[in-house]
């Protein structure tokens, strides 16, 4: 059955773009819902599973627009740039990497996903979010400094091992 | 940067082929969700014939309003001042049975009451019997209230005849407030409802859960951001004449003989909240005419010169007119109302002082020529729209009423001589109000261009001519063309 078959890698997705699994839940039962509503006009000049992720990616992205939070927000800290080696996320487990994405703030979050895992450009995340492309690729640094301050934060056992290594 | 793209690279690694087993009651809201989708798709094709019927509804009621007071006609008067001894006591017994005819047409006005009365006897005798029945009496109340609430409203009707008016226009509003209301409080429900849901219980929990849902993906079909759509249409607009005349008045008329084919267009803007309904204003210039000619006047028992006499017989337009010897100005009476002549124009016979005694006026015109008499209202229009069909060839529905403002009115001669302008038509309404019923077809050239092409009828509630013994009331029909940009 088409749900069995998708439906795991699809809350991998939904889970990615969610602060939490309850977000995620939602957001995969309204996505399904719209799969089955359409499956008549899909189109079979792509992969199915790229139009499913696609019709999921839409449902967050909607979601986000309806709680206003596409209108650009104030950081509240600045964050300081952070490095360390690629080694150190190569440990961490992909469970605690999906936790750590997910604490992000929800628009950086979304560019962060649009742009390093789906592999939008940043022309297309601004004309999906409606932002400009330089705010998409502001968002983008923070999320990056938000992401490394965090594994810095919660795995500095990690951080200060492969320091000490190198 | 380079330590940017690494990190980019272990996160997509990582994450981009995660999977996770969901909870397995997500299957359950699915299928439920989608059942319930299948659900509202039916009951589509009765919204739409609610919608219809609502505007036809609104329509027959302007339509029946204005009818029952166009029938107060007051008694026709025509061209008075003309001095005329012997006709004019031939005219009054026709006043006359005008006027007892214009008392019958106020009785209305009184049957309205009637049936308030009869319903306020219907309370006294429910009060009567549920005093006498006890065992009855939960269901008198109910029809006593029922009964006082209709002579109440019976009432209200026969006080406001014009609320009955505005009444289709507003419950029409009405609906769409209380829908935008009713979606807002769901909302707010759904909000509430869903802080409060435990999601660990998914027994009743589940439950509520799932009828929210639902309730959300109905909303979600018909709730959209809303936009503007500005556009220009062109239309050829043909005038059905539509109209009556007091006896006396028409025993002297000139008859249309036909409607030429005017041009009609202008700008619109629209306002779209939500996916099916639209607010429509705009500023419309329509252009409406009629011409009259080789209409015969005759058998006529006139005698005159002989020069005039001659003309008589042949297939030559011939009409009454009356000549002010004052002014010089001539005046005729046509379907849509009296033309004024600007002076007596070249080209015609007119013959004086003829003997005719069924005749009211003081002389006749015998030409070869045609009347053609123009009319050029800009129009300021508020439709209602309802999208039927939504999809890349839309299908609207529209009705809605217009504010005319008379901006021409010429009348012209037309003759082998030419054409000249002659003067215009007499006591036209500056300002007249219209209905519109109509069919929108939509089709998008692209993502926010349309090309769009609406039959129309526009019907004119009120008579165009403020002279009491005439009532025209055209029909246009047009077909409106044109381009419209969504924003």
């Amino acid at each position: 059955m088409l749900y069995h078959h998708f439906a795991p890698k699809m809350f991998g997705v939904c889970l990615r773009y969610a602060k939490d699994a309850t977000e995620a839940e939602d957001n995969l039962q309204d996505g399904f819902i719209k799969v089955f509503a359409n499956l008549k006009n899909f189109r079979h000049d792509g992969s199915l599973e790229g139009w499913i992720r696609r019709i999921m990616i839409n449902v967050s992205l909607e979601k986000l627009r309806k709680q206003h939070l596409l209108y650009p927000v104030e950081d509240v800290a600045i964050y300081d740039s952070v490095n360390f080696s690629d080694d150190v996320i190569a440990k961490i487990a992909a469970d605690d990497l999906m936790k750590i994405i997910q604490q992000l703030p929800p628009r950086y979050r979304m560019v962060f996903n649009l742009y390093v895992i789906e592999g939008f450009s940043h022309q297309e995340i601004a004309k999906e979010m409606s932002i400009t492309q330089g705010t998409s690729k502001s968002n983008l640094a923070r999320a990056r400094d938000i992401l490394k301050k965090k594994i810095q934060e919660n795995f500095s056992e990690l951080v200060g091992q492969n320091n000490y290594t190198a | 940067m380079k330590n940017d793209k690494n990190l980019d690279e272990l996160f997509r690694d990582k994450l981009l082929n995660y999977e996770q087993e969901p909870p397995a009651y997500i299957l359950d809201n699915v299928l439920a969700g989608v059942a319930g989708a299948r659900r509202n798709r039916k009951i589509v094709f009765w919204r739409i014939a609610g919608v219809a019927a609502a505007l036809l509804l609104a329509f027959i009621a302007g339509w029946q309003i204005n009818t029952r007071n166009g029938q107060n006609v007051k008694p026709a008067v025509i061209l008075s001042q003309q001095k005329a001894p012997e006709i004019s006591t031939g005219v009054k017994p026709e006043i006359a049975a005008n006027e007892s005819e214009n008392q019958s047409g106020n009785m209305p006005s009184e049957i309205v009451n009637k049936p308030g009365m009869e319903n306020l006897q219907l309370a006294e005798v429910a009060k009567g019997n549920q005093v006498s029945k006890n065992s009855t009496k939960l269901l008198t109340e109910n029809s006593k209230s029922e009964q006082i609430a209709f002579v109440v409203e019976s009432l209200r009707i026969a006080k406001n005849e014009e609320s009955a008016l505005l009444k289709p226009v507003k419950s029409l509003f009405r609906l769409i407030n209380s829908g935008s209301q009713n979606v807002a409080t769901n909302l707010h429900e759904i909000n509430k409802s869903t802080q409060q849901a435990v999601r660990t219980d998914k027994t009743i929990d589940q439950q509520i859960m799932e009828q929210n849902r639902q309730v959300m993906l109905a909303e979600n079909q018909t709730k959209e951001k809303s936009r503007w759509l500005v556009g220009a249409q062109v239309s050829p607009e043909y005038n059905v004449s539509r109209s009556s005349h007091s006896q006396v008045y028409a025993s002297n008329m000139l008859s249309a003989s036909s409607n030429p084919v005017d041009l009609g267009g202008g700008i619109s803007v629209e306002y779209k909240k939500g996916k099916r309904w639209s607010l429509q204003s705009g500023v419309y210039y329509s252009g409406m005419g009629q011409s009259s000619g080789n209409s015969s006047y005759s058998n006529r028992n006139i005698t005159s010169s002989a020069d005039f006499a001659s003309n008589l017989g042949k297939e030559y337009f011939n009409a009454p007119v009356n000549i002010d010897s004052n002014n010089s100005k001539m005046m005729m009476n046509s379907t849509a109302g009296v033309i004024e002549f600007k002076g007596i124009p070249s080209g015609i016979v007119l013959g004086t002082n003829l003997e005719d005694k069924t005749l009211v006026s003081n002389a006749v015109v015998v030409s070869d020529a045609r009347f053609i008499q123009n009319f050029e209202y800009i129009e300021i229009p508020l439709y209602l729209r309802y999208t039927l069909i939504d999809s890349k060839f839309d299908v609207e529905m529209l009705g809605g009423f217009s504010s005319n403002l008379l901006v021409g009115n010429q009348t012209f001669m037309e003759s082998s001589a030419g054409k000249n302008r002659i003067g215009s038509t007499k006591d036209m309404e500056s300002m007249s109000y219209s209905g519109t019923l109509g069919i929108g077809l939509k089709y998008g050239l692209s993502k926010s261009i349309y090309l769009n092409v609406e039959p129309r009828v526009k019907y004119y509630l009120n008579s165009l001519n403020s002279n009491s013994a005439v009532t025209y009331k055209p029909y246009t029909i047009g077909v409106f063309t044109g381009l419209s940009y969504e924003f």
